[in-house]
């Protein structure tokens, strides 16, 4: 029985506009189990970024609740668990310019509270993984889009978080690339046993996940 | 190493980058800030170590003085050599003096003293000559009386004083005293090197018709610091005479080079308190350009103090690495100092104004550990509240506004 890993209950969200105020999310709610992958599609301001947002904890709901799975700690809210129960995968990578790959990913697991030995055997462990065993030392300016997305899934995993949010994690991506990153994305977190939540423009990569969603006018309705 | 002080250093000093713009800048602006400040403290501490021992040198550490020049001196030295506090007491005798050479004359600061005083601190000045050669028909003048006079060693000179007039109102001729120059003293402080000429006491006392009398009596103390209290037990007894320590000759001139030092450090700190403005206003930006970046950060678990240490630390090590420049350019600009000096006047004038204004020949120089542990402190206070202040700014943002506003 997979275990319930993240749960958003009546989630609205609304931000203040010339206009007053504009309700980008409205009363969604959402279950996602280990192993599990989930995407979510839908037009540009539609609120999916915010929704991965409030569902990772950068951002706090104005109403309802989200509450994560966090090793050790059961369901609790995603703030209190950033780094260990989530693990994000942005479209422009987002990483640290003056660290190399192994550094980046070794990061995540310092700032989680690991050690520098084993947070640099884990990082070089997942770097292999995803195909970077001879880019350790490279500054992400010397990586391409592809190996830098590459880093940033190592980095998102490296806590074992059990939920995995990509947001257009293939945004800048060449079609091939893409292609290969998606196959990475699909195949280190199904093998991780962790879930995974897609937010994306393509139609083509939202149908490879296992529930799909649409998101439009405030409402997550299923695809 | 936490992590937050490994990504401090990255950032500031990114790898493949010899010397990033913002690092090297900022620990320049730093350093030369701190620099100025401990230069101009180390010459003031110099100037004022040197006239406080050139004070001791001809005063010594208390002076003994009267109304008038003291009846009975060898009486007063031999009960002040007597007291435990006191290593050794001489008496002395001063009067203005004219002296001649052929066409040559100059006005000298003429001084009696005890010959067979070993620690006479004229001794361990002496250019030319020998000290010990003085005697009833000999001088010992400074280089630049010298000079004026045009002698050498073994020169005759005529010495004239004011006790001569009487002489004459007497209608007898006054007759010069004849002096051979046995020594001469190069001191570096012009005062006494211009005008200083000295001859023992008892021939002193012949020229200037004193009799026993002497004009005052030195004393060298065990503690030269205590010299007030020491001055002050010695005066019971003596309401006649003062009792003044080496600290209250010229106390005004001391008091104002201690003065002038305090104001020109907060003149000199202001630069760089100038400096810190500028490493907070880069770091400012800094942290704008990297508002995504603490984005990340926080998505990736990093807590709030985590990120104020992130760029506070940036604000400490640039102070850090700027006053250890500081440091290091203070000696070397103190090093070449007559070198810098030379080439100050070469450009702005012909004097010579360390000679003309501070009376040394060169410009002194005193470290004293307490200014650089203050201009330490002091500047790494500023610049850490200088990376502080954007940092806790950072800190206080949400991550998913920081993100979206980058």
């Amino acid at each position: 029985m997979p275990d319930l890993v993240l749960q958003a209950r009546g989630v609205a969200k609304a931000f203040a506009a010339p206009s007053g105020r504009l309700a980008v999310l409205a009363d969604v709610s959402l279950e996602v189990f280990s192993g599990e992958s989930v995407s979510i599609r839908g037009s540009s301001g539609s609120g999916k970024t915010t929704l991965l947002q409030l569902l990772g904890g950068l951002d706090e709901p104005d109403v309802g609740e989200v509450r994560v799975l966090a090793p050790g700690l059961g369901l609790v809210r995603p703030r209190t668990s950033l780094g260990r129960g989530v693990g994000f995968v942005f479209q422009n990578y987002q990483l640290m310019p003056e660290l190399t790959a192994l550094e980046n990913v070794s990061l995540a697991a310092r700032i989680a509270g690991a050690s520098a030995g084993p947070a640099e055997s884990a990082a070089r462990e997942l770097l292999a993984q995803v195909g970077l065993a001879n880019r350790l030392e490279h500054l992400p300016a010397r990586l391409s889009g592809g190996e830098c997305q590459r880093v940033a899934i190592a980095r998102a995993l490296v806590n074992r978080p059990s939920v995995i949010l990509a947001d257009e994690p293939t945004g800048n991506l060449d079609e091939r690339t893409g292609v290969e990153i998606m196959d990475l994305l699909l195949g280190v977190v199904a093998e991780r046993g962790a879930a995974l939540i897609l937010v994306t423009h393509s139609r083509e990569f939202a149908e490879r996940a296992g529930r799909r969603f649409v998101l439009s006018g405030g409402v997550l309705s299923p695809a | 190493m936490p992590w937050f002080l490994h990504l401090a250093l990255r950032q500031l000093f990114p790898p493949g980058k010899r010397f990033p713009a913002f690092a090297t800048v900022s620990i320049l602006g730093v350093g030369l800030g701190v620099a100025s400040l401990l230069v101009v403290q180390t010459v003031m501490n110099g100037f004022g170590e040197e006239h406080r021992l050139r004070i001791r040198e001809s005063f010594g550490d208390c002076v003994i003085v009267g109304s008038s020049p003291l009846a009975r001196p060898d009486t007063l030295v031999a009960e002040l050599r007597k007291n435990k506090e006191v290593e050794a007491a001489t008496a002395y005798a001063e009067g203005p003096g004219l002296l001649r050479q052929g066409d040559f004359s100059g006005v000298a600061a003429v001084r009696g003293i005890d010959p067979a005083d070993a620690r006479q601190p004229a001794r361990q000045y002496v250019m030319a000559g020998n000290f010990d050669d003085l005697d009833d028909g000999r001088v010992v003048l400074g280089a630049g009386l010298a000079r004026i006079l045009r002698v050498n060693v073994g020169d005759h000179i005529e010495l004239w004083s004011p006790a001569m007039t009487e002489r004459a109102e007497k209608g007898k001729a006054p007759l010069p005293a004849d002096l051979v120059v046995c020594a001469i003293v190069r001191t570096g402080f012009t005062e006494v090197d211009d005008r200083a000429a000295l001859i023992p006491l008892r021939r002193f006392r012949e020229i200037w018709n004193l009799g026993p009398r002497a004009h005052g009596v030195i004393l060298r103390l065990k503690n030269p610091s205590d010299a007030p209290a020491v001055a002050g037990r010695l005066g019971v007894g003596h309401p006649d005479l003062r009792f003044v320590p080496w600290q209250d000759i010229k106390k005004n001139f001391l008091e104002a080079i201690r003065f002038e030092k305090t104001m020109l450090f907060f003149l000199m700190f202001i630069i760089t308190l100038v400096a810190s403005f500028s490493i907070g206003s880069t770091l400012f930006s800094a942290v704008i350009r990297r508002s995504r970046e603490i984005g990340v950060l926080v998505s990736l678990g990093s807590g709030r103090w985590q990120l104020v240490g992130l760029f506070g630390v940036q604000g400490l090590l640039i102070g850090a690495l700027g006053t250890t420049l500081g440091f290091l350019l203070t000696w070397v600009m103190l090093f070449f100092r007559e070198n810098i000096l030379g080439s100050i006047n070469a450009v702005f004038g012909d004097g010579d104004m360390v000679a003309n204004v501070y009376q040394f020949s060169k410009v002194p120089l005193h470290y004293d550990i307490s200014d650089f542990i203050i201009a330490a402190f002091f500047t790494l206070v500023t610049t850490t509240v200088a990376g502080l202040v954007p940092a806790l700014w950072a800190a206080g943002r949400k991550p998913s506004e920081a993100m979206r506003d980058a």
